[in-house]
């Protein structure tokens, strides 16, 4: 039967070509739309954390920020150790310690200013714990960042607060014998690496930079490098166990 | 094959932590009641071995009453004669630098013994400074101090060396000149109130990464380690000797009487980048 002939099949042809128009309509469009969106696309793959997240992306359950910031440590340090934990107004003080070192987990805008990408990652959590000499230098340094951070401050911004903020002396210099513990097997340091490797961290003086033997072949030392605007050099040596005792990697 | 090398070797050093400590030091202490009363506590163990291990062990043990004489007073209550502690040169200037890694040992300064005490070898550009250390052990409760085998291999980064090479220098001297461990304690400690000793710098650390040294004759090379020198009163700042730490308190120096903490952490390479610990160190270490 010729569709011609009968009008229920010529309508259902009919509407079946203005369907068949319509799917090859939007699919033209969502073609186009998606080959529009693709250098966003690509841009967003190089810059995932363009500025700072939502902050209760950031925020963690206090219980459990406590045991991760210990985490940084041996238990046999942890245990006695204050414990600052991030709340929606910057850190403040959870547990009191008596042993002088303090532990927190380190947000994201903890790291170095230039080339990190991961600035805002959200998901980036590092547990330390400072020594008293450190803590006298470092935990005033995570206070001010945070402060600028919560305050809605740019990289740029932050990094320019920062350097007004020593010039007022409102960071102590580092003491001799500053030093802390990475040793967590929870954090997440960057996406790709997780908790990356049990280590410790040692922070000098710029000037002494070049006199660790850092970053040359088969030497265990890194980093050092210098951490515009602050005043410190951190050399970091991987060490073999986690804070559980457990072994990592040899690498 | 790396990797699955590594997953090999970790895990056979947590088997070797769990279960072989008290076996290797009882063997190592020359135990043989331990050792005996070990095996016979496993039957299913006992039945696995060998006869000629039972056998070696029996052997052991009756020799153990001579060895155990020995062991009291195996080394040198004295200085040995002197030549028994020097090297060939070049040889000394190799092991030297074997303490840290060629990148750094390269340009290093070396030292070496010489009948009159340590002399420059080789005049290095990047302020490191390489040695083999002698007398640098604990002055109490170090049966061998004058060891001629003992020789320590270490590169001290320029803040270090700064105070660490007068150190060896005083220490070297009185060792010379044939004073006693009690002697040379108390003439390092005349020469610390002397103001022979310049005060440690902050960032002073060292390396001690050679597998031809000779530390002592429990561990032998024992392990890799980088070593960091603070002032006494920040002794107990590192939360060093504490479970699951792996930060330790050398036992020399910490006021007794050198004003020098040195805390050691372990590292797992060697200078030539061969993994510590081995197949074999790690029954000899844990």
């Amino acid at each position: 039967m010729a569709s011609d002939q009968n009008p229920y099949l010529s309508e259902r042809l009919s509407m079946n070509q203005k369907t068949i128009q319509t799917i090859a309509l939007a699919t033209v469009m969502l073609v186009a739309v998606l080959c529009a969106a693709r250098p966003r696309r690509a841009q967003d793959a190089k810059n995932p954390y363009p500025s700072m997240a939502p902050l209760d992306q950031y925020l963690m359950d206090r219980n459990d920020e406590i045991a991760l910031a210990r985490s940084a440590a041996p238990p046999s340090i942890a245990k006695d150790a204050t414990v600052l934990v991030f709340g929606k107004d910057g850190y403040e003080t959870a547990v009191k310690g008596t042993n002088a070192f303090v532990c927190n987990v380190d947000r994201s805008w903890m790291d170095r200013f230039d080339n990190s990408p991961e600035f805002w990652n959200p998901k980036r959590r590092g547990p330390v714990c400072y020594n008293p000499q450190a803590a006298k230098t470092i935990v005033p340094l995570v206070m001010i960042r945070t402060r600028l951070a919560l305050a809605g401050k740019s990289k740029a911004e932050m990094k320019e607060g920062l350097k007004a903020a020593i010039e007022r002396g409102e960071l102590p210099a580092i003491e001799p014998s500053g030093m802390s513990f990475m040793l967590s097997k929870q954090g997440c340091l960057y996406d790709h690496v997780g908790p990356c490797f049990p280590h410790l961290m040692f922070y000098v003086p710029p000037k002494d930079a070049e006199t660790w033997g850092a970053n040359l072949p088969n030497s265990p030392v890194l980093g050092g490098s210098p951490r515009d605007p602050e005043p410190i050099s951190i050399f970091i040596v991987p060490v073999g166990q986690w804070s559980d005792g457990t072994d990592a990697p040899s690498k | 094959m790396r990797r699955q090398n590594e997953r090999l070797h970790n895990e056979k050093r947590t088997h070797s932590k769990k279960l072989m400590p008290s076996l290797a030091e009882a063997l190592q202490a020359h135990d043989c009641t331990s050792v005996i009363r070990r095996m016979l506590v496993n039957q299913k163990t006992i039945r696995s071995i060998p006869l000629a291990i039972l056998t070696l062990v029996a052997v052991l043990c009756a020799a153990r009453p001579g060895r155990a004489q020995d062991a009291k007073n195996p080394y040198p209550t004295s200085m040995a004669p002197l030549e028994e502690y020097l090297m060939d040169r070049d040889a000394e200037i190799a092991m030297a630098r074997s303490a840290a890694p060629p990148s750094i040992a390269k340009d290093a300064t070396i030292l070496v013994l010489g009948r009159h005490g340590f002399e420059t070898a080789v005049q290095g550009t990047n302020g490191f400074v390489c040695n083999v250390d002698r007398w640098m052990d604990q002055f109490e409760n170090s049966p061998e101090f004058w060891n001629p085998k003992r020789h320590g291999p270490v590169c001290y980064n320029p803040q270090a060396a700064k105070t660490l090479i007068p150190i060896l220098m005083i220490r070297t001297k009185l060792a010379l000149a044939g004073k006693s461990k009690a002697e040379m304690k108390e003439g390092l400690k005349a020469a610390i109130e002397k103001g022979e000793v310049p005060a440690l710098e902050p960032g002073a650390m060292a390396f001690m990464f050679s597998k031809q040294g000779f530390l002592n004759s429990k561990c032998g090379n024992c392990s890799p380690h980088l070593m960091f020198y603070v002032s006494v009163k920040d002794a107990k700042t590192w939360g060093a000797n504490v479970p699951q730490s792996q930060i330790y308190v050398a036992p020399h120096f910490n006021g007794n009487p050198e004003p020098v903490t040195e805390f050691i952490v372990e590292v797992t390479e060697w200078s030539d980048g061969t993994p510590y610990p081995t197949p074999a160190s790690t029954d000899q270490h844990h």
